[in-house]
């Protein structure tokens, strides 16, 4: 299949675009924010999900639009390309406090005007009071609020934010067309019975959809209407040509169902881009986009209407149009979503319900495409099972050698028995997609944020069980513990605390999560993305009321090779042999391994007991115990649709902490696997920096120890490799049998790799300018190296390379 | 008991697919060359990296005098440590580690049998290495044998530096040997390993009428064996031996230098630079053209 593409260099234009995107700074759009503030003040009595409809409405018939020179895919987020819109509705403490820090920052820098700073200052006066975040806090108890400040739970992202981390039902999209949703969206309005007891909210729902869609479509006319203009006047005949096509096209799926390939994937993107401009939630992922644009990829092809070359030119347009969305964070939060992506996931290979390999022509295509780009998107996930080719692998692994990170693989293997054993029906297991960076989903049926909510931070919970319940860095006491670590008996006892510290905390995510559910779904409910997901409309109700077929979220924590070397450190040492004293190692935690006695018990901490990721079942079983108290914990749980809709309504373990691990350790006093204080801890499911010194194999055993079954959320696991690692067909063989093993054989969730050398990494850390299209994936995602904090930059740099 | 040194898993340069390199301690030769000086000495060996050294003291502590402290300079006196179990462990840092343990044949399998599921999806299996792994004690048959059972492909790299009758008592359980072909000449053999290249060469032989699978290993050192009438020589004697289907090059390199600091010892080759893949080119196409598969390690 792939030997048909000729060509292995992207086109000039395509060079041309991506230069254009990458070369454009960050800046900061007003737009957007003027518009909302505007329609709220002016509806201000309004239902909220008619506010938002209108304000939606406004926005897309005002905002600035234009089409770069040479693109063929058209649609743009925000006034000026790579402009991040300010979404006020959220949160705009930050805004106010850090408006003067943006250009200043040391990563994800944004640039703004003078003049857009005073706009902006005046925005946010309006919504003081109004915000998400402030009613999120509101609604959390004064224990959960002191909780989230002291850094145990983090939940900043869903208070400042959209949800988003879904795929809509593209699929149906494409099939009926906006048109057929205004139309089915009127005719459950006309079914709506007045004896209905939601008959007031499902009215406005319905009328919300039908401007929201309406909207949209003038969104497209738009870009109907000024591709024309511009064809009027372009001199190129070829360019002028294009821009023709661009209207027509932008004409028809403005109403109808896409009639071919280009317009196919027009209409994905321009669904694409309205989620992202109708709320900032990251992590709109675009599902198994080789599965629902194959037959227009077929039958475009047979007609001789597209050749490879052309949709490869139309893919990769695409990909430069993800990368064009901006989001702008705040700083705090930046630091735990480095390289500030937008985790815009494409899923392809996988299986067909019958148990088939489902990688097409359009995989390659898709794969390719994506490898010639090199950008930080869309994040690539390609699912494996048994009967993938190994034709395909090896492209994958030729991708993989290009050294971006991508793509990553997630295994159909452990992930659509478990989705079964969830309940969830087999034509929808079989369908999953990944969301974001690694979590999973089925597309356009599963509700937001099957990634999880709040981030629970397992080395404060484990200190905390060691000092009877007392948090040191916040003073505080949140639930009083078992008892004081130098007066446990065994090793049982710790185990112990930790069972009964998790637990406690385990019930404070919930709630926490709870508080800003709620939040989100008073203050900033979605209209298209709601439109877009099943069962919404025949429901009458939002994702968040409860509109979603599925409900299912992850919890995320945040240190899990960490607690497994610690628990196996303690128990080792401490309670085996002896050869640390309780005292010493409680004195040495407090007092950060200080001076020459206490490298030496850090020493002995780190050299002396065994360590997760190196296949020793010593550490990786206590590690399964320690987790599995919390798993068992996490199920007890409902989330807010519990009851109203969804099947599921329940939470899951899952890994995928993105950069969280740099942070979320910057707030760890030293911990018993020899941590100093306040560095990163170890990310995702990987072992934590350095110690797995046996080699790959040895990890993927470790990892697949974990109850992978039962963490959904995913299992992340990052290896890196040097670039060495694949310059000839052996050692590229021998890599994609390890990963088969890994998948097959030993059941592993998921894996990507870094393919970079340290040497590289430290030389782009001293002269960023050089390496400008340096990408490396952080935990999950891709970010340029360049733009990363330089904390982050050091700790990926101290990851253990694998020698490949 | 067998002495080993090292289990290193995802081995990957060392034969089909993924494998688990079983190094094994105590060597007939002494190259000069050798990448791997601390599998020379049968007994356990100390080794000490500065770099990472805290003077936490805990070696002086035995306080017999075979390692002390003097000006801050960590001194160790190898000849005075009779029992280097004292040391197993003794280093918070590990900066001074003992090489080589002893362990049981059911040690060793527990070690294997871990990367199994690897083996079979890549078609790898174990090496067996060092040192010389064939002059271990009777008890590596043990392991050979359980190997064998459980279907596991084994390769010896080994000198072939041993009476034949050691070598014969293995070769229905070694899958491949790669054996090593250093120099055909006895004088220079000697001058360079302290062996002799008679018996090598008798052994090859005495292999190849075995219908053993066998892989003809070169390493390629300066000074020694890196010139084109020793390097065709070797080619020539090679390509005559009927089972011998692949001739490897391992060209010099010095990574080895910093463990020679770390045993206390001298590295005659410590400035002596690497010899680039490119090198051999000539040598590799020779051995082509007299039939053999030719490739180039690393």
């Amino acid at each position: 299949m792939i030997s048909d593409i000729k060509t292995t260099e992207i086109s000039e234009r395509i060079a041309k675009l991506k230069s254009n995107v990458l070369s454009a700074r960050s800046t900061i759009c007003t737009e957007r924010a003027g518009f909302y503030t505007e329609v709220y003040k002016e509806f201000d009595g309004s239902p909220v999900i008619l506010k938002r409809a209108y304000a939606l409405e406004k926005t897309l018939k005002k905002m600035t639009i234009f089409i770069g020179e040479g693109e063929l895919i058209v649609g743009n987020q925000s006034s000026k390309l790579r402009a991040a819109p300010i979404f006020p509705e959220y949160v705009i403490s930050w805004i106010i406090n850090e408006l003067d820090e943006f250009d200043k920052r040391s990563g994800d820098a944004f640039f703004i005007t003078e003049d857009q700073k005073n706009e902006l200052k005046e925005i946010c006066r309006w919504w003081e009071g109004k915000t998400l975040i402030e009613k999120g806090y509101s609604l959390m108890s004064t224990l959960n609020r002191e909780i989230h400040d002291s850094g145990i739970i983090r939940a900043e992202g869903n208070l400042t934010s959209g949800d988003a981390h879904i795929a809509v039902n593209f699929e149906k999209i494409l099939t009926i067309g906006l048109e057929g949703y205004l139309q089915s969206i009127e005719l459950m309005q006309k079914t709506l019975n007045e004896k209905d007891v939601r008959f007031f909210e499902k009215q406005d729902f319905y009328n919300a959809l039908i401007v929201g869609i309406k909207a949209f479509q003038t969104f497209i006319r738009r870009f109907e209407t000024l591709s024309f203009e511009l064809s009027e006047c372009e001199p190129d005949p070829g360019r002028k040509s294009e821009l023709v096509t661009i209207s027509k096209i932008c004409s028809n799926i403005s109403e109808n169902p896409p009639s071919g390939f280009y317009e196919a994937l027009q209409l994905t993107w321009f669904v694409q881009l309205i989620l992202q401009i109708e709320s900032n939630g990251h992590s709109v992922s675009l599902g198994r986009m080789d599965q629902y644009l194959f037959r227009f990829y077929k039958n475009d092809l047979i007609l001789g209407k597209i050749n490879e070359d052309f949709v490869l030119e139309l893919l990769e347009n695409t990909w430069l149009k993800l990368l064009s969305v901006n989001k702008i964070r705040s700083w705090s939060h930046t630091r735990y979503s480095a390289g500030g992506p937008l985790y815009q996931n494409v899923t392809i290979g996988g299986q067909t319900l019958d148990g088939k390999d489902a990688v097409n022509e359009l995989s390659f295509l898709i794969l390719d495409s994506v490898g010639r780009m090199k950008l930080t998107q869309p994040n690539l996930s390609v699912r494996f099972h048994k009967n993938i080719s190994d034709e395909f692998l090896t492209e994958c692994v030729n991708v993989i050698g290009k050294g971006f990170g991508m793509p990553a693989f997630n295994n159909d293997e452990i992930v659509i028995p478990s989705l079964i054993d969830l309940g969830i029906k087999r034509a929808d297991a079989y369908n999953y997609s990944a969301i974001g960076c690694i979590e999973i989903a089925v597309p356009g049926k599963w509700g937001y944020r099957c990634t999880g909510m709040s981030f629970l931070n397992f080395m404060r919970v484990l200190l905390a069980a060691m000092n009877n319940g007392l948090d040191e860095m916040s003073g505080k006491t949140f639930h009083s513990g078992t008892g004081n670590f130098i007066d446990f008996n065994s090793f049982s006892d710790l185990m112990l605390a930790w069972k009964n510290q998790v637990e406690f905390y385990t019930q404070a995510t919930i709630e926490i999560d709870t508080a800003a559910d709620l939040a989100l779904e008073e203050l900033v409910p979605d209209i298209l993305c709601s439109a877009f997901v099943d069962d919404c409309i025949s429901r009458g109700k939002t994702i968040k009321e409860g509109g979603s077929v599925y409900d299912f979220i992850s919890g995320l924590q945040v240190g899990i090779a960490n607690l497994g070397n610690s628990l196996a450190a303690i128990k080792k040492l401490v309670f085996e042999e002896a050869t640390i004293s309780k005292e010493t190692l409680a004195s040495n935690l407090k007092n950060n391994f200080d001076g020459k006695e206490g490298e030496k018990v850090r020493q002995l901490l780190i050299n002396n007991a065994p360590k997760y990721g190196n296949d020793d079942d010593y550490v990786d079983n206590l590690l399964y115990e320690a987790y599995m108290y919390y798993i068992n914990e996490l199920t007890k749980y409902h989330t807010s649709r519990f009851g109203r809709g969804p099947f599921g309504c329940r939470y899951y373990a899952g890994t995928s902490s993105i950069s969280s691990n740099v942070p979320s350790g910057s707030v760890v006093p030293a911990t018993p696997d020899g941590r100093k204080a306040f560095t990163p801890l170890a990310e995702g499911s990987s072992p934590a920096s350095g110690t797995d010194t046996l080699g790959p194999t040895a990890v993927f055993k470790s990892v697949s120890k974990l109850p992978t079954n039962k963490i959904l959320g995913g299992v992340l696991l990052n290896q890196k490799l040097s670039p060495s690692a694949l310059t000839n067909e052996t050692q590229k063989q021998k890599l994609i049998s390890i990963i088969r093993t890994f998948f097959e054989t030993l059941k592993g969730w998921h894996v990507q790799y870094n393919i970079v050398s340290r040497d590289t990494l430290l030389a782009a850390k001293k002269n960023p300018q050089d390496y400008r299209d340096l990408v490396v994936r952080v935990a999950g995602y891709s970010a340029y190296f360049t733009t990363l904090s330089p904390d982050t930059q050091d700790d990926i740099i101290a990851r253990t390379e694998q020698s490949l | 008991m067998l002495t080993v040194f090292n289990i290193q898993r995802y081995s990957i340069h060392d034969g089909n697919g993924v494998r688990t390199n079983i190094f094994f301690k105590g060597c007939p030769l002494r190259c000069s060359w050798c990448n791997n000086p601390e599998s020379l000495d049968p007994a356990p060996s100390i080794m000490f990296d500065e770099r990472i050294c805290h003077r936490f003291g805990e070696c002086l502590k035995p306080g017999n005098g075979a390692i002390v402290l003097e000006n801050n300079n960590l001194i160790i006196n190898r000849n005075l440590i009779s029992d280097t179990t004292i040391y197993d462990n003794i280093c918070p840092s590990r900066a001074l580690i003992v090489s080589g343990q002893e362990k049981t044949v059911s040690q060793i399998f527990q070690e294997i049998e871990k990367d199994i599921p690897f083996y079979n999806m890549s078609g790898g299996g174990v090496t067996l290495t060092g040192g010389e792994p064939l002059s271990q004690g009777p008890e590596l048959k043990d392991l050979l044998i359980q190997l064998k059972k459980r279907g596991i492909h084994v390769s010896a790299e080994t000198s072939l530096h041993l009476p034949w009758e050691t070598i014969e008592n293995y070769v229905n359980l070694i899958d491949l040997f790669l054996a090593d072909l250093k120099h055909l000449d006895n004088d220079k053999f000697t001058k360079f390993t302290g062996g002799n290249a008679t018996l090598v060469i008798e052994n090859f032989k005495k292999l190849d009428e075995t219908g053993s699978k066998f892989i003809v290993r070169v390493p390629v050192i300066p000074g020694f064996n890196f010139s084109s009438i020793e390097l065709s020589a070797i080619i020539d004697f090679a390509a005559g031996l009927k089972n011998a289907s692949e001739i490897n090059f391992i060209p010099f390199h010095s990574l080895a230098k910093e463990k020679y600091l770390m045993l206390g010892k001298d590295y005659m080759f410590a400035n002596q630079r690497n010899i680039e893949k490119s090198e051999l080119k000539f040598f590799t196409e020779y051995a082509e053209q007299k039939g053999l598969i030719s490739k180039i390690l690393n």
